[in-house]
């Protein structure tokens, strides 16, 4: 592993009596698409919102393009180049598809309550930007004729791809996919698939977790097995699928990986 | 701009009639019966307007807007009166402490996840009108404060009806048309972001606590310049107009209005008015409703039921929905024009 974007160094989450995530080391690797993936209650969605800031570790840490992140609040991450999309899908109801692509400009945008005020000109020239980024990244998804609608009007597999969208429209550096393809049929998970590869061809480094083992052997370059809240193994799709503990944690747990 | 013009066209359309029925109200009957309700409107719609982008569009509940409509008002007639200030400068310097005390007590409420925003304005609001009532020696008690001074630009003094409902119905368009742009920007979808929710809207780069906090400042300023022109309207104040029921009065508007609409809360403000003023005093002479007239019961018992029945037929409020039955019918029109 060369350029690693993300480090983690015995990262360890404890809720009480519970430790999720204990002590995990690892190291994403800059351009390409990794999945996390494990048995329920492994600690993968406890180590997204780690690395997305929603919680403290209770020890360890976690460098991003080498830095350490100390205790930065999610909406800094997010500045900094941490994308995700939830598992829940968590749309703003409230607005169109497109002002939810908009919304994840934030970062990208300066202007505030004065400037919008009184329409200065530096508004009207950020939000004309806003809007044609956003446009764009809602046509990269597929979404394109979809901007006026009400997100809660879509099906569940174009929500999830609006939010991509709109993680894509904080032009992250890293994009931490939670379930991308829980709901979704063979038909709409093949176009997910394609859609994670052609956003790694934009330069952007992909973490996802998933449940569903035909997409992730499909596109995942790097795989990393948690169990329990610890890492059990990693490695490519083939080397992991033959691992003795890999298949020792999943059965019993639905099919063994095929 | 053409494109902003041709996307918001019919809001446009909206503002202009407003203007218009605003320029044609004044009528000589309304100018001699009417025209301190008009203007009362105007104040109101200020308060109810800051209470709509605080709830409305934020999702935060804040239950005691009187309080800073209370401190506006009576900053600027403390100032202008006793201490001979300008009283525009006196309006200034209420807004500037107002949004200041709004800051420190949003603050470490507005870090915190959850309503403690709504008890915390309740006791506030009620802290307040304690003071506002109890500070004699500079409020005047429940006697309040008389002889406000009139407000002036170079000789022209605003002191007829009818110069007081331009000032402040200017006062009003200004500030409704600076809201209505801050919600279309990025401030605004940020705003609304975190009403959808407040994870997702961190997830995109949004610095939730300090965004609560600005709106919630904004809508404690909207309070405090709507107090100073009523001090300076009316001339004389007094803690009855801020107390727990006023607060009630501000919220019923902006939820009858249409929480999540800028010219909803004008059409709140007006419907609850005319309640107000003109409906319940004519009800309590019917001897059905006189039992209910004792200390200001039927007030309470009006606003009440209004912001059930609104909020159990109408969530949108009034305005909005009344907007989006308008809208509806348009479409079926050009769709039956289409098909024809």
């Amino acid at each position: 592993m060369s350029a690693s974007i993300l480090e983690t160094k015995a990262l360890t989450k404890a809720f009480g009596g519970l430790t999720a995530v204990d002590k995990i080391d690892l190291s994403v690797e800059a351009g390409k698409i990794t999945s996390v993936i494990g048995p329920n209650g492994a600690g993968k969605t406890t180590l997204f919102n780690l690395i997305a800031g929603v919680y403290a570790p209770t020890s360890g840490e976690i460098l991003f393009q080498g830095n350490p992140l100390g205790h930065a609040p999610p909406h800094k991450r997010a500045a900094l180049g941490i994308a995700r999309t939830f598992q829940n899908v968590l749309l703003f109801d409230n607005m169109t598809a497109l002002e939810n692509v908009m919304t994840g400009q934030h970062p990208r945008s300066r202007y505030g309550f004065f400037e919008a005020a009184f329409r200065l000109p530096k508004s009207h020239r950020e939000e004309e930007a806003i809007s044609l980024a956003a446009k764009r990244y809602l046509t990269l998804v597929g979404l394109g004729m979809y901007a006026d609608r009400n997100p809660l009007s879509l099906p569940l597999g174009q929500q999830k791809l609006l939010t991509i969208a709109r993680a894509l429209a904080t032009e992250p550096k890293l994009l931490l996919l939670d379930e991308p393809g829980a709901g979704l049929n063979a038909l709409e998970k093949q176009s997910l698939s394609e859609l994670i590869r052609r956003i790694r061809e934009m330069g952007v480094t992909i973490v996802l977790v998933e449940h569903d083992m035909d997409l992730v052997m499909g596109i995942a370059e790097w795989v990393i097995v948690l169990d329990s809240g610890q890492k059990i193994a990693e490695g490519t799709a083939s080397q992991v699928q033959k691992d003795k503990k890999v298949i020792a944690a999943y059965l019993g747990e639905e099919e063994a990986i095929e | 701009m053409l494109a902003a013009l041709k996307k918001h066209k019919w809001s446009y359309v909206g503002m202009a009639a407003c203007l218009l029925l605003l320029v044609l109200l004044p009528t000589e009957y309304l100018l001699a019966e009417k025209i301190s309700l008009l203007t009362a409107v105007g104040v109101y719609s200020i308060v109810a307007v800051g209470l709509c982008l605080l709830m409305g569009y934020t999702g935060q509940v804040a239950l005691g807007q009187a309080a800073f409509f209370g401190l506006g008002a009576y900053i600027s007639a403390v100032l202008s009166t006793t201490h001979n200030v300008n009283p525009w400068l006196a309006m200034l310097i209420a807004a500037v402490a107002t949004g200041a005390f709004a800051y420190v007590v949003g603050f470490p409420i507005l870090r915190l996840r959850g309503n403690y925003l709504a008890m915390a304005t309740l006791g506030l609001g009620i802290i307040m009108w304690v003071l506002f009532r109890n500070l004699s020696q500079y409020t005047g008690g429940p006697d309040g404060i008389t002889g406000v001074p009139d407000l002036s630009i170079g000789g022209f003094v605003f002191d007829t009806d009818l110069r007081k409902y331009s000032l402040i119905w200017a006062f009003c368009i200004v500030i409704l048309l600076i809201s209505q742009n801050v919600m279309r920007s990025r401030a605004g979808r940020a705003l609304r972001a975190i009403h959808g929710s407040e994870g997702a809207a961190e997830s995109v780069g949004v610095n939730v606590t300090q965004f609560k906090v600005k709106i919630f400042v904004l809508s404690a300023v909207y309070a405090s310049v709507a107090g100073s022109l009523y001090a300076h309207q009316t001339n004389a104040i007094g803690p009855g107009s801020f107390d727990f029921l006023a607060s009630v009065l501000i919220l019923t508007m902006a939820v009858v209005g249409g929480l999540a609409s800028v010219w909803g809360a004008v059409f709140g403000a007006a419907a609850i008015l005319i309640l107000k003023i003109e409906w319940i005093p004519e009800m309590s002479k019917m001897s059905f409703f006189r039992p209910l007239f004792m200390s200001g019961a039927a007030y309470l018992i009006s606003y009440g039921l209004l912001l059930m029945v609104v909020m159990i037929f109408l969530p949108n409020g009034l305005f909005v929905s009344l907007r989006d039955a308008f809208d509806s019918w348009r479409r079926r029109r050009t769709q039956r024009g289409v098909a024809g």
